[in-house]
């Protein structure tokens, strides 16, 4: 990889980071878990920047985090979200990211596998996040999932949904760096416009 | 998007530049921890020093009021959210809705706190050259092992950099749909098609460009940071601050 494909996508990777951080400022408080936007771009993230330029991503995010910096649900930061009852879904989304980008790498980027990618990575971040909630709270399985995972599914749905369409468009710009065969294919059947 | 923003570094010789960045990178660390446990009495004090903070650097707040009006929307929306779902003393009673009043106490509460934590990056970011956040991020890392630290530095310098670019890109193209007429379609799938990918375009052609302008200007990883010295004055703002925030998690 040359030195111009990299500055690009480590300037990529920050932009994935910032784009998650917004995601989050809109947190709705619906009991210990909130609903937020963060997770649809954790989705993006990897399957628009592969899997390790989407695992720089998602840990530089949570590092933002860590540091003190707002970027975590409801405009919050620090360490101690990191440990507390909704951390596992945070660390969650670091194998989560990596999964689904080595599945949209593999796969030639067909919609059935970026789906099937997509659900892989959902359920890596509720095993984490779900699996923590309970060891942090103490609650029962059920209850935790009552709290931890139910109110979230329909709303994955649709963001799988909406993450389909929007990697479709965003494909063409960023051109995630693939193998060398892959890359003069695409070249010669369909050329990349730019302004 | 190359325009001078608000959210960018302004020159200057005010006591707040000179600090050293490795102070006031731990500052930022503790005072976004403290907000996060303050309550409305603290908050105050907290809002008069960055009030007094904001006025002896003379930033423009009126034209950062004008940058942030699409973050003071998402706000909004923060704040009904929040008084929406929050159960208790019922104030508003409309048809299926109920505003609490513990609601709305704890809507002001949350939006006040990341207001405080947005103006306390805000200064920073003003007072700090990207250089020396990245290099202050750096020197942070140090301890740890196996990590490419001067590319996490700028990450996070460029982290920092985008998330108020977002807020205007969205804003802007907000803007466009409305000039469009876009009002009059009603349906939802519609309106946020035409809205998600312009935004993700625009986002993206804007990320391109800097990448582009940081290749033209010769970046490199390896590059000499600016030295960093400590002198007492900095460790008694430290001192000063630390024993603040401890008085707000003890309280």
């Amino acid at each position: 990889m040359d030195t111009s494909r990299q500055l690009h996508m480590t300037v990529y990777a920050a932009l994935f980071a910032a784009l998650t951080a917004v995601g989050a400022y809109l947190a709705i408080p619906i009991g210990p878990v909130p609903i937020v936007l963060q997770n649809l771009f954790v989705l993006l993230t990897g399957l628009l920047l592969g899997s390790r330029w989407g695992l720089a991503a998602v840990g530089i995010y949570l590092l933002a985090g860590a540091c003190g910096l707002p970027v975590f649900a409801g405009g919050m930061g620090g360490i101690g979200r990191l440990i507390g009852p909704t951390g596992g879904y945070l660390l969650g989304y670091l194998p989560a990211v990596y999964l689904i980008g080595l599945i949209s790498e593999k796969s030639d980027q067909r919609t059935v596998f970026d789906v099937l990618a997509m659900l892989c990575g959902s359920i890596i971040v509720y095993a984490c996040g779900v699996t923590w909630l309970k060891v942090v709270s103490g609650m029962s399985w059920s209850k935790t999932l009552a709290l931890g995972m139910y109110p979230f599914l329909i709303g994955d749905a649709l963001k799988i949904a909406v993450a389909v369409p929007i990697a479709k468009a965003l494909r063409p710009l960023i051109q995630v760096p693939k193998s060398r065969a892959t890359i003069s294919r695409e070249d010669n059947s369909q050329p990349v416009t730019r302004k | 998007m190359a325009q001078l923003t608000a959210f960018s570094y302004r020159s200057g010789n005010s006591y707040a530049h000179a600090l050293d960045v490795r102070i006031k990178l731990i500052l930022l660390m503790l005072v976004s921890l403290a907000v996060m446990d303050a309550g409305p009495t603290a908050l105050g004090v907290m809002s008069l020093c960055l009030m007094i903070l904001v006025r002896y650097l003379h930033l423009p707040l009126k034209s950062v009021c004008v940058e942030l009006r699409y973050f003071l929307i998402l706000l909004a929306l923060v704040f009904i959210a929040r008084s929406l779902s929050t159960a208790g003393d019922p104030l508003i009673v409309w048809k299926w809705l109920t505003i609490s009043r513990e609601g709305m106490k704890a809507g002001a509460v949350v939006v006040w706190r990341i207001m405080l934590v947005v103006l306390v990056g805000l200064t920073f970011v003003a007072t700090t050259r990207p250089t020396e956040i990245k290099a202050a991020v750096e020197w942070f890392l140090k301890p740890v092992p196996l990590i490419p630290r001067a590319r996490i530095g700028t990450m996070i310098g460029l982290v920092l950099r985008f998330i108020p670019l977002i807020f205007t890109q969205a804003g802007e193209t907000l803007d466009a749909q409305r000039a469009r007429a876009v009002e009059h379609r009603k349906n939802p799938y519609y309106r946020l098609t035409k809205f998600v990918i312009p935004f993700f375009r625009r986002t993206f052609e804007t990320a391109d460009k800097l990448a582009v302008a940081m290749e033209a200007r010769c970046y490199s990883e390896n590059r000499t940071n600016p030295q960093f010295s400590a002198r007492r004055r900095d460790f008694m703002v430290l001192a000063v601050c630390a024993v603040f925030c401890c008085l707000i998690f003890l309280f």
